[in-house]
């Protein structure tokens, strides 16, 4: 009757030769592609990679990593012509320095920018990379770029390390919650609601206040800061992978797994689990980013989070870098001084608070472009 | 179903969650060791340090060994430290139900700050400055919901063109600028702006123009005469009502509460900033899921103009998803108000608990204080955004 | 072919002229004398698609949905438009009146002339398609601007001239505004002027009212007839000058008749006020007219536009102009308080006039459902309610997707019944779309039979039914199950549905066709006339010969 043999749909997708064709690869090139398209999401991947490299080069890089080592300023003489941008200036250990506010940083690597207008240091010494403690009257100066390039440790690990065990704790209950049902699911909705009222950074606050008495070394410290996130934000991906699991719990597969015989522990681990946890990464990336943020605010409220001042931390840094009394001082400073040329450096605040912002500002980009990516509605 | 049952059900469901953030918080205290807490409520002690037993040469002269210590056995009965633990929960829960959270104590960062709160009930404290948060809080959700919704909106309509990708920037930058850094640098800004590089105040003589912007109340130098109104108490609370700006309103001080409107004009801004990041994203999904719904379909098939499909149709529907992330965020908002109060210097509720976590001892009474103040408020703005919500959708009032 | 007559047949069976069918299937362009819409109004085709094109560009590849679809519809004519799911049917509907979602379909190509107005003018400048290498996807450049102004310039045929009724009646109204509110809005929309001036035209204080208010009143409290009671009652609106006075006076009546027949004089003498119109109100209601009228302006202007094919830009600025100045010209409507007291009559009026709709479309209890939430209404009584909204503007063209589809039967065929006493009072053609033929039995006057984007048979109804051409059309009337014998075994096409991404080549049917011959792979058959206006795309019929 048909004279053809070709089938009606004929589908042509290119196909690799030699690659087997899995549902998995294939969703994975689907989702690079979405990816690929938002310029957003792409810069976000690189800003990333370029931590990640960070991250790596702070192992290596010369300087102590639990204490800023302060050094000793000396003052300086007439503000140079170009206020914004001073000179660059750099010279050998065991040279005499080229201008009279050149520094050394106590690396022995060159000064990146060299000041250019000379405050007393009761005020702001307007160091290369400098920043003041809270006290304006026996200031501490230390070299915030070493800061913040052995701070990527701290600050990374701390990230990774919270999101990793709010995200494992939180899975955890998520599933149970969503796949028991019943009386487990209510008490896990009921935790997760009291722990979700409580302002986040209030009950880190009041967690770090009541241990940190008991706690004084600095890893003891870390694993309480992490542990006191960990506790805020578990709440959050518990609630994602129990509505995922409840949709995912109703679907034909899982049916079918339980008609041929499996039992509970496998059809969790092999067809839920798998299957639930993609919106938890896209919580988790965007969680990354905010971690360096909240302690820098914990830090500024007055908490010292860490055991001493110049630690190197991004939050630390940037946190002391804006404390009030500095800006206080520095206006004082400059009502009174005769000269009038207040030029308010604004490099003390404007690196570290850089970091933090691209620091954060990628992994949304990148969160977010992976959310789009993995939406199925906005996949046309 | 009636409106009125609606809002009863809802704060019925609500007393669980209260008594599970009290136990969180009684979990918490009891974690303290004794000495904390005996410090936190009695003030450091030069003579006796608060352990179980001290030699017996600090009290009597002479005796050796040691002696149980008069001051730890007073302080543990009197806060009931021997007792078995749930009653000692039931305790604390019926304690917080009424009101009584603790008192100051006389010798912490609070009291370093606030002198004339040494000793106060905590409530009471709590309650001078409470009012100042909350008109804080007021003008920063006009301004987020002014802000939020017009660029949500505008976003949606026009996906993925330049403003779409504008208004996703911004909402980014407002994500990842941490407040205290945007506030502190704005508050420079503007105080070199008015100020000049000399700083000196525009506004009032003999201040620098950092004065004009920092802090709730104006230095004693800007009133005529150097003189604090009258109805401006010792502790700078005003009366009747407590709030700033309404109590200079009854007064007839229209200098005071536009001064004071003035002052939390940029820190309301900077919260909204944060806010709006989080919120414009909402917006703007929620915006396109109701633009491809089937009544705006109709609604252009009409022949309505594209604009009024979009405000009238589509927008009141996105306006329910819209209050509802409000409700859901607003444990976040509240938590930046510390941060935005201790830069902007704003006597509220959140600059307690920065003074109270600033210098040990920490003040537990005041922070366990104000944590569950806040809390209350977040439980209160979720029942408010659900009657909200009952309000606006019909089907939620009449299904 | 430039000879050949404009002018079509009155009824649909008459013989086309042979120049008619070769200019269906000619390239399309608009001859000289179509330009002219009084050319067209003579003539007898209301709507006249050619060579339609959708494409939808998705991540795997352009679906070709609509591949060239060419059809008229005649004056007071029910074409249905028939076809399984999937062929194209709703997307021809949305193309009509330019609802195609733009990423990710768009209407590519063609013409849709409506009343000499082609609504596809300026189409091919809109968007620019850029294929992508080494993939089957395709990049579609929008050009935003020239969008919106395509889309604001349907606002002229859009409810106007060409309404439409959509497939899931429950989903089809805004659920936070009741009935009256989203009627009022299109009668406000499109009738607004006629509406306004009623209601300034209105005399409650004329003579002839207060006498015929009491023989209305004698009638409830004589317990009469419902009849009579809407005599009497359409007697008081015609005392007062305004319709829908009569609907009020009527509804208040037949409430008073079941509770307190003793208040109704008093009830309809109170009702009276809301006629009396205070000078705010008057002048609110001016400002709304102007309102309308501009809107109504703007309407000419851009079927002005539609039909010479070039841009009035100035004259659409200076209503626009017009537009603004108004809206900013009386501050005062904008607080709240105000403009609800000027507001109220207008208000009021439109719930009326909607309960007096909602009358003609045979609901019981108009003002009760006048006042409903969407949500409360079953599926049947929103059909209708969106029936009443389409046709409250009086449209030249009604377009019907699937209306009965989520009904059940029995609703189903109280709408159906519905809408062919509407056709006859109203006469408005429809466009009705379904995949049921056994409607399209009851209600048609014509057939149109699509398969995957391509119309393959247009016929008068019985001739369609009588003599199926096609083998689509055959294999379709034959897999109907007959009641009569009910041992025979179902038939069914072989084959299923092509992928519209990768369509067969030549005829769309010729893989499931029992009698594909070598040419239709090859090539598409054009539409060629049988004889008694029966048209049919297939090779069968005529040769590749008779293609020029």
């Amino acid at each position: 009757m048909v004279e053809e043999e070709l089938p009606a749909q004929a589908i042509e997708k290119p196909v690799r030769r030699g690659r087997r064709p899995s549902p998995r690869w294939d969703q994975f090139r689907r989702t690079w592609y979405f990816f690929r398209r938002n310029t957003l999401a792409m810069i976000g991947l690189g800003i990333l990679i370029f931590f990640v490299a960070l991250f790596i080069t702070s192992f290596i890089y010369p300087a102590n990593s639990t204490e800023l080592i302060p050094y000793e300023a000396t003052n300086g003489a007439a503000p140079s012509p170009n206020p914004i941008f001073p000179q660059v200036c750099t010279y050998q250990p065991g040279e005499v320095p080229p201008a009279p506010n050149c520094y050394l940083t106590p690396t022995g690597l060159p000064s990146v920018i060299a000041p250019t207008v000379a405050l007393s240091p009761a005020t702001l010494g307007p160091l290369p990379f400098g920043s003041l403690t809270l006290n304006p009257t026996e200031p501490i100066f230390y070299n915030t770029f070493d800061g913040l390039i052995k701070g990527a440790q701290w600050s990374i690990t701390i990230s990774v390390g919270v999101v990793v065990s709010g995200a494992i704790l939180g899975i955890f209950l998520g599933v149970v919650a969503g796949f028991y049902g019943g009386a487990v699911d209510e008490v896990i909705m009921r935790l997760t609601d009291i722990f979700l009222s409580i302002p986040g950074l209030l009950l880190v606050i009041i967690v770090l206040a009541v241990f940190a008495g008991s706690i004084t070394s600095t890893w003891d410290r870390v694993f309480l800061v992490i542990g006191a996130f960990v506790v805020v934000w578990w709440p959050t991906y518990a609630r994602i992978v129990r509505s995922q699991v409840l949709v995912v719990r109703e679907q034909r597969y899982v049916e079918a797994a339980k008609a041929s015989g499996a039992r509970g522990g496998r059809i969790l681990r092999k067809h839920i689990m798998p299957n639930s946890i993609y919106p938890v990464f896209v919580q988790m990336s965007l969680d990354v980013g905010t971690v360096p943020l909240l302690i820098a605010a914990i830090v500024f409220i007055g908490f010292h989070v860490f055991p001493i001042l110049n630690f190197p931390e991004w939050g630390t840094i940037t946190a002391f870098s804006v404390q009030g009394a500095v800006l206080y001082s520095f206006i004082e400073a400059c009502q009174s001084s005769i000269t009038n040329t207040c030029i308010f450096p604004w490099w003390q605040f404007f690196f570290p608070g850089l970091t933090l912002f691209l620091f954060a500002i990628s992994v949304s980009f990148f969160a977010d472009g992976l959310r789009d990516a993995l939406d199925p509605r906005l996949r046309r | 179903m009636r409106l009125w049952v609606y809002v009863v059900r809802r704060v019925l469901l609500v007393i669980p969650v209260v008594i599970g953030v009290m136990t969180i918080t009684f979990a918490l205290v009891s974690s303290l060791p004794v000495s904390e807490r005996l410090i936190s409520y009695y003030g450091p002690n030069p003579k006796l340090p608060y352990t179980p037993t001290v030699p017996c040469n600090k009290l009597y002269p002479g005796e050796p060994g040691n002696c149980t210590n008069p001051i730890y056995t007073k302080g543990v009965d009197a806060l009931g430290l021997n007792k078995p633990i749930p009653e000692q929960w039931a305790i604390y829960i019926g304690n917080s139900l009424t009101g009584n959270w603790g008192y100051v104590g006389n010798k912490t960062g609070v009291t370093g700050q606030v002198p004339i709160a040494s000793g106060q009930p905590v409530v009471k404290v709590l309650g001078w400055f409470l009012p100042y948060t909350l008109e804080l809080a007021a003008l920063s959700l006009l301004l987020i919901l002014i802000i939020a919704i017009p660029i949500g909106n505008l976003s949606a309509v026009n996906r993925n063109r330049p403003i779409d990708q504008a208004a996703r920037v911004l909402s980014f930058s407002g994500f990842a600028l941490p407040a205290f850094l945007l506030g502190s640098v704005l508050l420079m800004g503007f105080v070199l702006l008015i100020g000049g590089s000399n700083g000196h105040s525009p506004f009032c003589t003999g201040q620098t123009s950092y004065t004009d912007l920092y802090g709730s109340w104006p230095p004693v130098q800007c009133f005529p005469g150097g003189v604090y109104p009258s109805w401006l108490n010792q502790g700078q609370i005003s009366s009747p009502t407590g709030f700033p700006t309404i109590d200079a309103a009854i007064h007839g001080n229209w200098w005071f509460a536009l001064d004071t409107v003035i002052r939390m004009l940029l820190p309301a801004f900077v919260i909204a900033y944060g806010t709006v990041a989080l919120l414009l994203r909402f917006v703007r999904n929620s915006m396109l899921e109701v633009l491809n719904l089937d009544f705006v379909r109709t609604a252009r098939a009409k022949g309505l103009p594209e604009k009024s499909v979009v405000k009238k149709h589509a927008g009141r529907n996105s306006l329910n998803v819209t209050i509802t992330v409000l409700g859901l965020t607003f444990a976040g908002f509240i938590a930046g108000f510390p941060i935005i109060e201790e830069v902007f210097g704003l006597y509220g509720v959140g600059r307690m608990i920065a003074f109270s976590v600033t210098l040990t001892p920490y003040d537990f009474g005041m922070i366990f204080g104000s944590t569950i103040l806040f809390t209350l408020l977040v439980v209160a703005a979720n029942i408010i955004v659900d009657v909200l919500y009952a309000f606006l959708d019909p089907r939620v009032r009449l299904g | 072919m430039a000879a050949a007559a404009v002018r079509e047949p009155a009824a649909p069976g008459e013989t086309l002229p042979e120049e008619s069918v070769a200019a269906a299937t000619a390239p399309p362009e608009i001859r000289p004398e179509e330009r002219d819409e009084s050319a067209l109004t003579h003539g007898d085709v209301i709507l006249d698609i050619r060579e339609l094109k959708t494409y939808f560009y998705t991540y795997d590849g352009v679906v070709l949905a609509l591949d060239g679809v060419s059809f008229k519809l005649r004056r007071k004519e029910t074409l249905g438009l028939a076809g399984e799911t999937g062929c194209g049917k709703s997307v021809t509907a949305f193309s009509v009146l330019r609802l195609i979602p733009d990423p990710p379909g768009r209407i590519v190509s063609g013409k849709i002339l409506f009343r000499g107005a082609d609504l596809l003018w300026g189409l091919d400048k809109e968007a620019r398609m850029k294929p992508i290498k080494r993939s089957v996807r395709v990049k579609v450049i929008h050009k935003f601007r020239r969008i919106k102004a395509a889309s604001a310039r349907m606002m002229a045929v859009r409810g106007h001239g060409i309404s439409m009724i959509f497939q899931e009646p429950s989903q089809a109204m805004n659920p936070i505004f009741p009935v009256y509110d989203q009627i009022g809005e299109t009668l406000l929309l499109h009738r607004g002027q006629t509406i306004i001036d009623q209601l300034l035209n209105a005399t409650p204080d004329a003579p002839e009212v207060q006498p015929a208010i009491e023989r209305l009143a004698e009638a409830v409290r004589a317990r009469e007839s419902t009849d009579r009671l809407k005599a009497l009652a359409t007697v008081v609106g015609e005392a007062a000058h305004l319709p829908s006075f009569g609907t009020q006076a009527f509804y208040s009546a037949r409430n008073a008749l079941s509770t307190s027949p003793d208040a109704v004089t008093a009830d309809l003498r109170s009702s009276l006020r809301r006629l009396r119109l205070s000078g705010l109100q008057r002048s609110y209601l001016k400002n709304r007219r102007r309102q309308t009228e501009i809107i109504d302006d703007l309407r000419e202007i851009y079927m002005r536009e539609m039909r010479e094919g070039q841009h009035h830009r100035l004259l659409e600025a200076r209503a626009r102009r017009r537009q603004f100045t108004l809206r900013w010209s009386h501050p005062q409507f904008g607080v709240p308080y105000v403009h609800r007291r000027a507001d109220k009559p207008l208000k009021d009026e439109l719930f009326w006039q909607t309960v007096a709709l909602l009358e003609g479309v045979q609901i019981a209890n108009p003002v009760q459902v006048a006042r409903c939430y969407p949500f409360e209404l079953s599926g049947g009584m929103i059909q209708r309610v969106m029936i009443a909204m389409a046709l409250s503007s009086e449209p030249a063209v009604l377009i019907a997707d699937e209306p009965t589809t989520a009904l059940d039967v029995t609703i189903q065929a109280q709408i159906l019944d519905l809408m062919r006493e509407l056709k006859h009072r109203v006469g408005t053609s429809t466009l009705l779309i379904t995949h049921d033929l056994a409607v399209l039995a009851e209600v048609a006057d014509r057939i149109c039979i699509m398969y995957a984007g391509n119309i393959v048979e247009n016929a008068p109804v019985k001739s369609l039914f009588a003599n199926p051409l096609h083998p689509y059309t055959r294999g379709l009337l034959a897999s109907i199950p007959r009641v009569d014998q009910p041992d025979k075994r179902l038939e069914s096409i072989p084959g299923s549905v092509p992928n519209l991404i990768k369509p067969p080549s030549g005829c769309r049917f010729h893989p499931r066709c029992p009698y594909a011959m070598p040419v239709c792979k090859e090539s598409r058959p054009p539409m060629t006339d049988e004889g008694n206006g029966h048209q049919v795309a297939c090779f069968l019929y005529h040769g590749p010969s008779v293609i020029e």
